[in-house]
């Protein structure tokens, strides 16, 4: 029963909102024009030049491409610092 | 001069040959004169949606090759006056026209026809860049789903390098399964590709065997909602009607509710 009531309201909204959010991430890649192994060698450049300066765990730094509209598709480096 | 409106999609099997079809009979119905350009060159279609294909001597390439004049490659439409078909070569290569002549080609045919239809081969290649060479605006279609509007998106970038305005029809929408999540909405579509829509075609049977009958559904007797999509969107190409919403026949209380934020958009 319970799980009836769940397909109606939770589960049946998924798969739009997948689509939705697979969508934005795709596009965002294919428009900055960064695959899988352009985007791993930029995030190790990356990783590098922050290691010069600050302390990191190279391996900790991540990359997200996000689109925010068709002309606008943002870069964002996250990268947790060492505690000292 | 007339008007050279590329329909394309990037992907195929999306509806881009439906869409071309149904639209050209839908423009030579409201009594304008229309040519069909299949630019799929080695894999011709649009003469079979059109069930045109028994009436084919020459095509666009022995055109553009010398080969005969427009007029004799041209297929009258017997069953609607102004409605004619330029079919494509199945026999040669993409390779065989270039943008050059495909421009100068669809230029000749504005000359002399309201409206020139290009149907675009899927894919980014050469083909797509021949059916986009002589066009002044484009529609993409897609559907509501993920690899259409990817592929779509990509599209839409080409476009706009080329200065091509660009307009969208969402296709094989089913009210139903947006209703229940299950589909993007023709909203969401439009958010993601950041289109100015022309207009939603619903999922209908009557596309299937119209196109097993080799008959446009605009062109069937009876009125399938399918058609009444197409025909709304023939009226906004024309710029009859310019509101979306009154064109999809959108209520008057339900735009008021959606402006209102009272009912989804």
């Amino acid at each position: 029963m319970w799980n009836e009531i769940k397909g109606l309201f939770g589960a049946r909204r998924a798969s739009r909102e997948e689509a939705k959010g697979r969508l934005h991430l795709v596009l965002a890649h294919d428009r900055a024009g960064l695959d899988g192994s352009r985007l791993q060698d930029l995030r190790g450049e990356i990783a590098a030049v922050i290691a010069r300066y600050v302390e990191i765990d190279p391996e900790s730094v991540e990359l997200d491409v996000e689109r925010v509209s068709r002309d606008d598709t943002h870069l964002r480096v996250s990268s947790p610092l060492r505690a000292r | 001069m007339g008007r050279a409106i590329v329909i394309t999609s990037g992907k195929g099997g999306v509806g881009k040959t439906t869409t071309a079809a149904n639209l050209g009979a839908s423009l030579a119905q409201r009594g304008h004169s229309v040519v069909l350009v299949d630019a799929d060159i080695g894999l011709r279609n649009l003469d079979v949606v059109m069930g045109l294909e028994n009436r084919i001597v020459y095509h666009l390439v022995d055109i553009v090759r010398g080969r005969c004049t427009a007029q004799k490659a041209l297929i009258r439409d017997r069953r609607i006056d102004n409605l004619y078909l330029l079919p494509s070569s199945q026999s040669d290569e993409k390779e065989s026209v270039s943008p050059d002549e495909m421009r100068d080609l669809v230029r000749a045919l504005k000359g002399a026809y309201d409206y020139v239809l290009i149907d675009c081969p899927a894919g980014i290649e050469q083909g797509f860049r021949n059916a986009v060479a002589g066009a002044d605006e484009a529609i993409v279609v897609a559907t509501p789903e993920v690899s259409s509007i990817r592929d779509a998106d990509r599209v839409v970038g080409l476009l706009a390098a080329e200065d091509i305005p660009t307009r969208l029809i969402c296709n094989r929408i089913s009210a139903e399964m947006v209703k229940r999540g299950d589909m993007l909405s023709q909203d969401d579509v439009i958010e993601i590709l950041s289109l100015e829509l022309l207009g939603a075609v619903p999922l209908d049977d009557a596309i299937v065997s119209s196109t097993n009958k080799g008959m446009p559904a605009t062109l069937a007797g009876a009125r399938s909602a399918a058609a009444r999509a197409y025909e709304n969107i023939a009226s906004r190409v024309t710029g009859e009607i310019d509101d979306v919403a009154v064109a999809q026949g959108i209520g008057f209380f339900a735009r008021i509710g959606r402006a209102l934020g009272l009912s989804p958009a």
